[in-house]
């Protein structure tokens, strides 16, 4: 029964989605419950995963018990089982707030189908973190594009609409990017399965050099736009900053982040260590990321809109991750790997709080925030938590991620990085500490005058997530544990 | 010369590789969101092109296999991979001009420099 584990979540997510607008239907009542119970079994089953692979270590699963090289095979090991991990609390939590706040935010005959594309786009992110087949992470990739669009769309307002096609045209160039990709890997080594492949690919290098310079470089630039690296993220703002705040806190959280780790399987699993030598792309990441990096948090400190701003903080935080990639062979991908869940708790948790804000006062601009501290203790005090790690202060977890990554840096004799990430960190602390200091301190000027109570379903997620970041903070142990098996491939 | 000789015995990789190159420079430049659409149409057959004539066998025949006659057969997987890609094109299609409609009844056009027009006047 366990062998099949694997699959079945994504079967249930998968099953779960479908059956929600039928339930619609019928039973209206029941889409919700549906909804969280068929994440609260993801999360136990990931749970569970991880005790098996501590017992028997890394295993195998044959999709219809088809062996590879023709059945598609899913692959567990820890980096799989600590994205589930990360994919499956943060989705919960974030949906539990949404429960409430969606019935603001979008009509109520689309709310059911809402549920649907969130469970989807929860399925395909757990495939992706699985699968160890190129197609299948395509189609994983596709199925992922289209949930993660569909749930910014799904806000009937026009600001959201252009936002969610503009990222659609840009994550369909990505898709292109990548299936090309994987074509030229398929003709050279007539394969798909990532562990064929990679027998097959040191071989092929010395034939087809410039097949795999051009896969590796498409895989790169594909899964760099969807995953929003510096030049490639101008689809990010918009569509971040207008979605309805849990598919804010699922996309900054989640999404991007997901695609970063395909590309680390692909980097380092399937593309032999020579290719690194043939051509830089570890340099060409990198480079890209110390751009993310200062021109994020510079982008970020320019904007009025709270959510806009936290849009583009998510572009710095994913050059920290690239970074971590970028560095790779010293602790710096512990570091890289450890901030995927680190900013997905963080990132969700202030988007989730902004979300609070707006629905409980209408405000976005961060000028009318001053004294809103005072109004909603329990909310910036998680927003003042999640600032305070974006920023790096010691007892948050954002503290050790960036500590690791600086110590890669170090590692691999390359202190100017850690310049960098000093200086980021500076820069994260001049946009985010104004916001604290005027909402806690700032004499108020204008008396908020609509103010709408907040449910307690909605602040509970988000005081959770601000636990955890300061639990994390202080003993990063467990994640680190994990964190390090996962990067030893 | 040796590279021209190349070129024209795998000229439907040639092909597929200009027309990916189309499809990729129409989505990026066009402001018109349906040629924008069309580009991505374009660029994605592009690859399925490519991949299905990998698969390719030159002189081969569908792959139904008649025990001792010998046929050389083309290679199916690529092409049954494809229909899936084929499927996945169609959706994002279909769903991108569903909100090219949406868009449509906002602003009233489907130019994306048009629209941002639009916005920079309102918010001003």
């Amino acid at each position: 029964m366990s062998l099949h584990l694997p699959v079945l979540i994504v079967v249930l997510l998968l099953a779960a989605s479908y059956t929600v607008p039928l339930l619609d239907r019928y039973r209206r009542g029941l889409t919700l419950p549906v909804t969280i119970l068929s994440l609260i079994t993801a999360f136990i089953s990931s749970l569970y995963l991880l005790y098996l692979i501590g017992v028997q270590g890394p295993f195998v699963y044959h999709l219809g018990g088809w062996p590879p090289p023709w059945g598609i095979e899913l692959y567990i090991d820890y980096l799989a089982v600590y994205m589930l991990i990360v994919i499956s609390s943060i989705g919960l939590l974030v949906i539990i707030y949404g429960a409430k706040d969606l019935l603001h935010e979008i009509n109520e005959e689309v709310l059911s189908w809402y549920y649907t594309l969130y469970l989807l786009l929860m399925a395909s992110m757990i495939g992706i973190a699985l699968t160890n087949d190129l197609f299948n992470l395509f189609v994983f990739v596709e199925i992922s594009a289209i949930a993660s669009c569909g749930i910014i769309s799904a806000k009937a307002d026009r600001r959201c609409i252009e936002a969610s096609i503009k990222y659609l045209i840009l994550s369909a160039l990505g898709s292109g990017c990548i299936l090309l990709a994987v074509a030229m890997i398929y003709m050279i080594t007539g394969n798909l399965n990532f562990d064929y492949v990679a027998a097959a690919l040191p071989e092929a290098l010395k034939l087809y050099p410039y097949n795999i310079v051009i896969a590796l470089g498409l895989f790169v630039v594909g899964f760099g736009v969807k995953s929003a690296l510096f030049p490639l993220h101008v689809w990010l703002p918009d569509a971040h900053s207008s979605a309805p705040s849990p598919s804010s806190a699922v996309l900054s959280g989640l999404v991007i982040k997901i695609y970063a780790v395909a590309l680390v399987k692909l980097l380092f699993r399937v593309f032999p260590p020579q290719i690194f030598e043939a051509i830089p792309i570890l340099d060409v990441i990198l480079f890209l990321s110390v751009f993310a990096v200062m021109a994020g948090s510079i982008f970020a400190m320019v904007q009025d809109d709270l959510k806009r701003m936290l849009a583009y903080s998510s572009i710095a935080q994913i050059g920290y991750i690239f970074m971590g990639i970028g560095l790779f062979g010293g602790r710096a991908l512990t570091g890289g790997l450890l901030h995927i869940f680190n900013h997905a708790m963080m990132k969700s948790m202030l988007f989730l709080a902004a979300g609070l804000i707006i629905y409980a006062t209408g405000i976005r601009n961060l000028k009318d925030l001053k004294g809103i501290g005072v109004r909603m203790p329990w909310t910036m005090g998680a927003f003042a938590v999640g600032a305070f790690s974006m920023v790096g202060i010691p007892g948050t977890s954002g503290f050790i991620s960036k500590w690791f990554l600086a110590l890669g840096a170090l590692d691999l004799n390359r202190p100017f990085y850690v310049a960098i990430i000093l200086l980021s960190s500076l820069l994260n602390g001049i946009y985010y500490f104004p916001i604290i200091i005027d909402a806690f301190f700032g004499t108020k000027v204008d008396p908020v005058s609509e103010f709408r109570d907040v449910p307690a379903l909605m602040l509970i997620p988000v005081l959770i997530l601000a636990a955890g970041v300061i639990f994390f903070g202080f003993y990063p142990k467990p994640l680190l544990d994990l964190v390090n098996k996962a990067i030893s491939f | 010369m040796e590279v021209i000789t190349k070129l024209l015995n795998n000229y439907y990789y040639f092909a597929a590789m200009i027309l990916f190159v189309i499809g990729f420079h129409t989505m990026l430049t066009h402001s018109n969101l349906i040629k924008k659409i069309i580009g991505m149409n374009i660029m994605d057959t592009s690859i399925f092109l490519f991949f299905v004539s990998i698969g390719y066998v030159r002189g081969g025949r569908a792959p139904i296999i008649q025990e001792g006659a010998g046929y050389l057969y083309v290679n199916p997987l690529p092409s049954a991979l494809i229909l899936t890609g084929i499927v996945v094109a169609v959706s994002v299609t279909a769903y991108a001009l569903s909100l090219i409609v949406k868009l449509y009844a906002h602003y009233g056009t489907m130019d994306a420099d048009e629209i941002a027009i639009i916005r920079a006047r309102e918010e001003r």
